[in-house]
């Protein structure tokens, strides 16, 4: 049977560790599900003292929405990088992490990080609700632009799950790896216009060549936040090259990391 | 490997043909980036054989042994049949749907409540929702928990947790069952009625393999025994020729 097939076979466990992860999580917290929306508006209460009132980054206005809020502008671009973030940390520990259950049971090894990007995509799904509904709220229609917004969650979610299944499997090798994973990601994020808007890039490219705008334009998380917020904030339909570089990487890292994690998976269970 | 059963005949349940399992020992056993880049292209691993071309049939409906010595590469030869491992050398085929119980409450959630480790462990073990909501009141009934059903695991004592695991691991009824060291399980009268289970499961056609240390299980259990010794097959046939010749090794050894 093909590894393809055995994993649609046993979707059903994907779904079960899918409910493991999301109802284990805030058992026993007072707030429960409501601490997936309290910390991204911790985080964008932070953000928008620091980088809207102290260091005044402007970014434009949405066009043609008209939206003009620093804090709404930040989080079109933050909650898709905060989910990216948990799919690649999340996913990245899911093997070491389940070594007890992986050395007892043959299953296919790779619902462990499916299920980290599936059970964290509900709480990414809650928090894109909560801000559809802000963002309209202060004047903007992100309604009719919602389906486009669906594709890409799924580009952004493939593109986060093959670079974690990558990286999970050189984490069983090498345990560095997660701590490695831990300072990139945040060096990543401020390498990606997400704070500060792109017209910071541009101007920087002006005074120093060229080349600073070629470097920025290869990180593909530029292309998958740039479509997010177009979409939401601007309520237009992004650029060609921002979509296309999107899907490009998306399947490509994807592929990829699908290849490498089913090549590996069979030996999981002697190496951990 | 072969999905066709044909429950009822009796056929050949598992073939095991010429298997070979290796590990690799290292002397430095640190994993980290850091080593393996001091190490440059050095190879400081030994091969170490746990089970060395052993081959076997089990026919269907047997409760069949694996006894030897700590080390002698039972269970090691125990994953491989139920794909934990993957064999370096040989083959296993297996005719039908193979459940293994190496460890009961295996990916058991401590938070989540026994109902709801009911589910997810059933499908960790192959089953599908609908299989396990039929035989769902089967299983609490078994395990002797309906009590704390709806409590979470954590609060278990440590012989609800196995019995809720091991109840959960007979009910996904399997071609083939794969059991390790675990009918130890629980107090005497759990342990009467998992005897009896195995028993109704052989009767039903179904395949019982399995590793003990204690003798007198395998000879109350099994028909038959494979002895190994530093991974190779030492001797196979009736239970009670193995495990006397093997009872036999072990006190010209202890004298």
């Amino acid at each position: 049977m093909s590894y393809g097939r055995e994993l649609i076979a046993t979707r059903e466990l994907l779904l079960n560790l899918t409910m493991r992860e999301v109802k284990g999580q805030y058992r026993r917290t007072a707030l429960g599900q409501l601490w997936s929306i309290i910390n991204p508006l911790a985080t964008m209460v932070v953000y928008t003292l620091v980088f809207s009132l102290l260091l005044r980054s402007e970014p434009p206005p949405g066009d043609p929405s008209g939206l003009d809020v620093y804090a709404l502008w930040l989080m079109c671009g933050l909650l898709p990088w905060t989910y990216f973030t948990r799919v690649v940390n999340g996913g990245v520990a899911s093997i070491t992490s389940n070594a007890g259950l992986i050395k007892k049971v043959y299953f296919p090894r790779m619902h462990l990080p499916l299920s980290i990007t599936l059970s964290t995509a509900i709480t990414f799904g809650v928090e894109l609700g909560v801000l559809t509904i802000a963002l309209w709220v202060f004047g903007g229609f992100p309604l009719p632009w919602l389906p486009l917004v669906m594709i890409a969650v799924v580009i952004l979610a493939m593109f986060a799950t093959g670079l974690a299944m990558m990286l999970a499997i050189l984490n069983v090798h090498f345990r560095d790896t997660q701590h490695f994973v831990s300072i990139l990601l945040p060096m990543w994020m401020f390498l990606t216009p997400i704070i500060y808007p792109f017209s910071l890039v541009e101007a920087a490219a002006e005074r120093t060549g060229a080349w600073v705008l070629t470097v920025f334009e290869l990180n593909p998380m530029l292309h998958i936040v740039q479509v997010f917020r177009t979409l939401l904030y601007d309520n237009a339909l992004p650029g060609q090259l921002d979509w296309l570089a999107a899907i490009l990487a998306a399947s490509v890292v994807f592929s990829l990391g699908y290849l490498v994690f089913s090549r590996n998976e069979r030996r999981l269970a002697e190496l951990l | 490997m072969s999905e066709v059963t044909a429950r009822g005949t009796a056929g050949t349940a598992i073939v095991v043909d010429g298997v070979s399992k290796k590990f690799r020992l290292f002397h430095e056993r640190n994993q980290t980036l850091k080593s393996a880049i001091m190490r440059g292209r050095r190879i400081v691993a030994d091969d170490f054989w746990a089970v060395r071309d052993v081959s076997f049939e089990v026919p269907q409906g047997q409760t069949f042994g694996l006894i030897g010595r700590n080390g002698s590469g039972k269970s090691t030869l125990l994953k491989t049949l139920a794909r934990i491992y993957q064999p370096d050398e040989g083959r296993v085929v297996m005719s039908g749907r193979v459940s293994s119980m190496l460890e009961v409450g295996s990916g058991f959630h401590p938070e989540l409540s026994g109902r709801e480790n009911i589910f997810l462990n059933g499908s960790i073990l192959g089953l599908t929702r609908k299989q396990v909501t039929a035989r769902f009141d089967e299983i609490v009934d078994f395990s002797g928990v309906e009590a704390f059903i709806d409590q979470p695991v954590k609060n278990y004592s440590s012989g609800m947790y196995v019995r809720l695991g091991f109840a959960v691991a007979v009910h996904t009824e399997p071609d083939i069952l794969i059991v390790d060291e675990i009918l130890s399980v629980g107090d005497g009268a759990f342990r009467e009625k998992s005897r009896k289970k195995f028993a109704e499961f052989t009767g039903q056609g179904r395949t019982v393999i399995l590793v003990s240390h204690s003798l007198a299980q395998i000879r109350d259990m099994c028909q038959q025994v494979a002895w190994l010794h530093a991974g190779r097959l030492r001797a196979i046939g009736a239970t009670e020729d193995v495990v006397e010749a093997y009872e036999a090794s072990i006190e010209a050894e202890s004298t």
